[in-house]
């Protein structure tokens, strides 16, 4: 782990809403191939962190690298997985249009989806097992498929690093298993991945890396060595014990 | 039709046309309202255009039509990012606050000429074919049609070019950011196209019934189509429509165009409102009807599961033991009846192999909410579409 090249850099970051820092001073290296988990409480600043990261929220003062530049320079590296419950799901659209607009990035400006887009956004949809609802409308879908289609729309963007907002919120069986299964993949193919993680007690399972947030960094590591109950404690302010949970 | 009757419909087609595409937008970002602030707040820039040009036809006027709409957008949202007032009540406060500073200027220097209130608020089209162009006598159509074309054909070609991006942008504007799309680009771009073309509309149907144009047929569409871009053109048929047949309801009734336009919109819309077949009221009640008999379907099909008893199985113990009406009992007996899943021999029910196997399935999705189960039900049953 050693001499990995880092994927992520955050230095001194600080993003505020109407004056009210809700995240203060953070400083991340993220070592390239890791599954990282950023856990921590309800109003942590966990979405904050990975908006800021991305440019869609502009941070009061810090910076942030992607493989050593500026995120602007380098958005075609970067796929992102926002919270369902971010989007209109009534929107007039299939599954399939949604997915294509993962490659909308690489496109740029003006230049319209063509045969190859179409091409990469079915081949997503396969690998989420969603193939055979490419031309449902996306409010006929179940949330854990309009989950799967959010991830699918996240491959087709066939970036290095992805960052995902609570891909297992209220997903079904069959959703949970699909996207563990997309994130071994991920790993194997040398991808780093950042995932705002609710679950505690999934995280050794599902992650190598973590870290803990709360408006402040508390840690952040391999999670061998740091997910304890002395990091729990102090992000979640109780008495956490991890033996609870493994 | 003599000429100009039949330029009268062409102008009002055009106009229809060029509300529909950026109304269908204003519509999917759920900002129907500002439609309704922009019309009223071009006022101001119209009359402050015409005082430094002094020509009613100066393409300024446009301009710093266009130009006042787009500041009131700014406003709008500035009071609103503080967070002392909702967004509503700043549309509310924007607006008429525009809309009395045109008034004030118009009652105080400008009452001399055709820009009266009137006209503003309702428009006038019956006048527009004797409002014509001639370049060395020749004579090029009427003005307003030569207006709202030029508008129409911006609009168009923006839409053509900038359609993915304007997509992306009303579906997920935190996604649209992450790629490099600007939203606030794409934002003031469509609010400037909004202002430009209530401008262009203002002649024909006037400050308020230019909202209606914009909004009413893409919620119209809305109803009707699960597809942006056949919701766009189903949004541009239904205003070219209502706007024809507008024209000629006016005619037989000698009254206002744009009012008799708006009246076939709100008639349109309530026709679609009640029988749009998937969204419509009608059929989204009778959705819910049927799914609740096909609670109770699942209810009685559990029932029969767990009880093999010949006494549990009669066609009389429903009404009892499930306490159900006897209508709804013969609904739900009838339905299963229909699909198979239970026989009746004299008065005592059966599930059958497929009521078995249904019942099992739906237990199952029930558990584990895993749906690749019930694929094969939502065609039969609206209770597992979703």
């Amino acid at each position: 782990m050693e001499q990995k090249k880092l994927a992520v850099t955050v230095d001194d970051l600080t993003v505020a809403y109407n004056y009210k820092p809700v995240l203060w001073d953070i400083d991340l290296a993220i070592p390239e191939g890791v599954m990282m988990a950023i856990v921590g409480p309800n109003g942590a600043g966990k979405s904050t962190l990975i908006k800021a990261i991305l440019g869609i929220i502009d941070p009061i003062a810090g910076s942030v690298a992607i493989y050593g530049k500026p995120y602007k320079k380098q958005r075609k590296l970067v796929g992102y997985v926002p919270q369902k419950g971010s989007v209109d799901w009534d929107f007039p659209t299939t599954a399939l249009d949604v997915v294509m607009m993962g490659t909308y990035g690489s496109l740029g400006w003006v230049k319209r989806p063509g045969k190859k887009e179409k091409k990469i956004a079915l081949e997503a949809l396969e690998k989420v097992g969603m193939l055979s609802f490419k031309e449902r409308q996306i409010s006929q879908l179940s949330g854990g498929q309009q989950q799967r289609v959010f991830l699918a729309r996240a491959l087709a963007q066939d970036a290095a690093i992805y960052f995902m907002d609570e891909p297992f919120q209220g997903v079904d069986a069959t959703t949970e298993i699909a996207i563990i299964n997309i994130l071994k993949e991920l790993r194997k193919a040398g991808k780093t991945v950042i995932v705002v993680h609710h679950d505690l007690q999934t995280v050794p399972e599902y992650f190598d890396w973590v870290t803990f947030l709360n408006v402040k960094k508390i840690a952040t590591g391999p999670v061998k060595d740091i997910f304890n109950d002395s990091n729990l404690t102090k992000t979640y302010g109780i008495n956490y014990k991890v033996s609870v949970q493994q | 039709m003599n000429s100009a009757q039949i330029e009268i419909q062409l102008i009002a087609s055009l106009v229809a046309i060029a509300c529909a595409i950026p109304g269908t937008f204003l519509v999917l970002r759920k900002m129907a309202l500002i439609s309704d602030a922009i019309s009223h707040s071009i006022l101001p820039g119209l009359v402050i255009g015409f005082f430094i040009t002094n020509d009613l036809s100066s393409p300024l006027l446009i301009v710093m039509a266009a130009l006042s709409g787009v500041i009131t957008v700014v406003l709008v949202e500035f009071i609103q990012k503080t967070k002392l007032v909702k967004e509503d009540t700043a549309i509310g406060l924007v607006f008429p606050a525009m809309f009395s500073i045109g008034v004030l200027l118009i009652s105080k220097y400008a009452n001399d000429i055709h820009l009266d209130t009137d006209a503003v608020l309702v428009g006038d089209l019956t006048l527009a074919p004797y409002d014509r162009i001639f370049i060395n006598g020749l004579d090029f159509g009427p003005k307003s049609l030569w207006v709202i074309g030029i508008i129409l054909l911006i609009t168009l070609s923006l839409l053509i070019a900038f359609f993915k991006e304007l997509k992306i942008s009303t579906f997920d504007a935190g996604l649209a950011t992450a790629l490099g799309f600007s939203p606030a680009v794409l934002h003031y771009g469509l609010m400037s196209v909004a202002s430009v073309t209530t401008v262009g509309a203002f002649d024909a149907v006037g400050a308020i019934l230019v909202v209606a144009l914009m909004i009413a047929p893409a919620a119209i569409a809305y109803l009707l189509t699960e597809d942006l871009k056949k919701m766009l053109f189903l949004s541009i048929f239904f205003g070219v429509f209502s706007a024809i047949s507008g024209y000629w309801l006016s005619h037989w009734l000698n009254a206002s165009i744009s009012g008799s336009i708006t009246t076939i919109l709100g008639l349109v819309f309530l026709l679609v409102y009640l029988f749009a077949p998937k969204k419509g009221l009608i059929s989204v009640s009778y959705r819910n009807k049927q799914q609740k008999i096909e609670v109770s379907l699942l209810t009685f099909l559990l029932h029969l599961n767990n009880h093999t008893e010949e006494r549990e199985r009669h066609i009389n113990h429903l009404n009892e033991h499930i306490n159900w009406q006897k209508v709804k009992s013969k609904s739900v007996v009838d339905l299963a009846l229909r699909n198979n899943m239970i026989t009746l021999s004299g008065n005592i029910i059966s599930l059958t192999e497929k009521g078995k196997s249904f019942t099992d399935k739906a237990i199952d999705y029930i558990i584990t909410n895993d749906d690749s189960e019930i694929e094969s039900m939502k065609e039969d049953f609206f209770l597992f579409r979703g």
